[in-house]
């Protein structure tokens, strides 16, 4: 496919300086050293780099929009341009048979990056999701057959996603669930981040490997620490200023989100970090909790999104320790107050007892 | 031979004082030398361990004893009994300047002679004063950076300190006074408890300390 394909309102050729741009900036994401940039742009503009076949099942799209979305010219263009996306339903101008044909020429091709964005169902014969008459499990394991490596794309891919929450009525699984002799990485959210995915493509055509994972098979460069401890709004946590309700005098002032349902303390991945949409944005940072959409099961797991997360150990008895110092505090006073009263109280009783100054 | 009586000399409240205070300031010193500088490793991530967190949790809630028993020993000054009043040990009548001086020439090993007294001696007792003083800066500089936002410690310290960082300067520096004084005040109480027989130090636990009966 060419370049032509790709909807209009792209950014043209990328400039040679833009393009490196964008190889630092996935080379930061990846938690390489600055050395590794020139070995990245180059692995990137490999004329021999594998071309990208990506397909799409039990999905909404979201995770090829926010792709797209990725308001940093150089980011999208890295992604749409740079790497050859040989193959992608939304994006691609070909449509019905030509379309089919052009997957049928790239999967013979070989030499390509497979990437699956969604679910794939499995229940009574995989008849819930079908493209060209044919069932998403059989497209799924004939592309993956001759890929080099398989990017799951999104939660869905990755562990079934929504559609596999309960009672998960198509029987939905990711792709690990059904490949298991090639290699595969997992990129979940709802959506992922694009530069997490566009730093695990460039991770594999420098090193020719996949970068390494956590059990869940996520990159551990994105997916390696909590949000938790690395929230804007840890602070408030630890000291024990909550929202107690959306709106509230906590809400404006920014405190934590953990007692409207923040699943922060429970959540692996960088958003805190990287954020979204190059605009410096993510959920807890415009006043919503996470809801946990890296982590496999979310939607059954993470719910209710508003109620707070049992057993997260808050510093300070529980309370947060300035709140809790505050209480104690108050206490402490009254306490000091009463035996104060006592002294004063024993003096002048014992003044009026004997009717003169006691001594001592 | 000497005989020696006993005398009342350190109310329940004042001892309430003390053995707040002391402890108090020993948590103080060692937590707050912790947030100024965490020693220990802080690797692990913060939600799996809050050593950070728990060390200023036992820092603010010393504080808050710390700053009652400072506001009890204020109330003391002026209305305790007459060992425990702040005219009885300040070097404000020729009596305690005299003494003052003396005990200082006693201290330095000068001379022996030295006058015998139940309450504090007047450097011990100017030093208190000043302890207390230096105390309700520290209370004040600790309360100005436990509240500082829209308290009325913010109003406060901001008028007496200036910022945040100006007050935790000060506050970080009247840590090693309290320190020093901790030292200083232990031994200079041990050596006096060696010296003489009117029981120094029992009488922090129960109040009386033994004077030469006079005859
Ligand atoms: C003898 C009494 C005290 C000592 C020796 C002491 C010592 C210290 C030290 C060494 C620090 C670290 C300063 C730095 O980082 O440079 C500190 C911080 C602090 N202290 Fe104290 N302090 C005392 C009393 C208090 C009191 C009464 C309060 C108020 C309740 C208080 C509240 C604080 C606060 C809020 C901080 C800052 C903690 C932070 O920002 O993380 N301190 N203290
Ligand atoms: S609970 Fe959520 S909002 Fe609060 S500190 Fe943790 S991640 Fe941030």
């Amino acid at each position: 496919m060419k370049r032509s394909l790709y909807m209009g309102g792209l950014p043209g050729a990328m400039s040679r300086r833009g393009f490196l741009r964008a190889c630092a900036i996935a080379t930061a994401a990846m938690g390489l050293p600055m050395e590794m940039i020139p070995k990245v742009a180059e692995a990137a503009s490999d004329p021999k780099r594998p071309s990208v076949v990506w397909l799409q099942f039990q999905e909404c799209t979201g995770c090829s929009e926010s792709l797209l979305r990725a308001s940093h010219p150089d980011v999208a263009t890295l992604i749409l341009d740079l790497i050859s996306l040989d193959y992608h339903e939304t994006l691609m101008a070909a449509a019905g048979k030509q379309a089919e044909e052009d997957l049928d020429k790239a999967i013979e091709k070989g030499n390509y990056i497979l990437v699956v964005e969604g679910g794939i169902p499995l229940k009574d014969g995989g008849v819930y999701c079908k493209i060209a008459g044919k069932t998403a499990v059989e497209i799924l394991k004939r592309a993956a057959e001759k890929a080099l490596a398989i990017i799951s794309i999104g939660t869905c891919a990755s562990y079934g996603g929504i559609q596999a929450a309960r009672p998960n009525p198509t029987g939905a699984v990711g792709v690990s669930d059904i490949i298991k002799d090639k290699p595969i990485i997992n990129v979940p959210g709802c959506p992922p981040n694009p530069e997490n995915f566009l730093s695990t493509v460039l991770y594999y055509l420098t090193f020719k490997k996949l970068p390494p994972t956590d059990k869940f098979g996520r990159p551990l460069f994105a997916y390696g620490r909590k949000i938790h401890d690395h929230c804007e709004r840890r602070p408030h946590f630890d000291e024990g200023r909550y929202v107690e309700q959306f709106g509230d005098v906590g809400h404006r002032l920014g405190f934590c989100l953990y007692k409207v349902g923040c699943k922060g303390p429970e959540t692996y991945s960088n958003c805190p970090v990287i954020r979204f949409n190059d605009v410096e944005v993510w959920p807890v940072s415009v006043g919503n909790g996470c809801y946990g959409c890296t982590e496999p099961n979310f939607w059954d797991t993470m719910t209710p999104f508003h109620k707070r997360l049992p057993n997260v150990r808050i510093p300070g008895a529980g309370k947060g320790i300035q709140a809790s110092a505050t209480e104690i505090g108050k206490a402490a006073l009254g306490v000091t107050a009463a035996a104060l009263a006592i002294h004063a109280g024993v003096g002048i009783a014992k003044r009026l007892a004997t009717g003169s100054k006691s001594e001592e | 031979m000497a005989v020696y009586e006993k005398k009342y000399v350190w109310s329940i409240l004042l001892r309430l004082f003390h053995w707040t205070f002391a402890p108090s300031i020993f948590t103080l010193i060692v937590t707050g030398l912790y947030i100024h500088w965490p020693w220990t490793n802080t690797w692990l991530e913060g939600s799996h361990q809050f050593t950070m967190a728990t060390m200023r949790w036992i820092h603010f809630i010393a504080g808050m004893l710390f700053t009652c028993a400072v506001l009890a020993r204020l109330y003391l000054w002026f209305f305790g009994n007459k060992y425990e009043r702040v005219w009885d040990f300040l070097p404000i009548t020729g009596r305690n300047i005299k003494n003052l001086f003396s005990t200082l020439i006693y201290y330095a090993y000068l001379t022996d002679h030295h006058e015998e007294r139940l309450g504090h001696n007047a450097l011990a007792g100017t030093a208190y004063f000043f302890t207390i003083l230096l105390a309700i800066v520290q209370f004040l500089t600790g309360l100005y950076l436990l509240y500082p936002e829209g308290s009325i410690f913010t109003s406060i310290g901001a008028s007496l300190f200036g910022t945040q960082q100006e007050a935790r300067f000060i506050h970080y520096i009247l840590n090693w006074y309290f320190a020093w004084f901790a030292m200083v005040h232990i031994y200079i109480v041990i050596w006096n408890d060696i010296k003489h027989p009117e029981g120094l130090i029992s009488s922090i636990f129960d109040g009386f300390k033994f004077a030469k009966k006079e005859q």
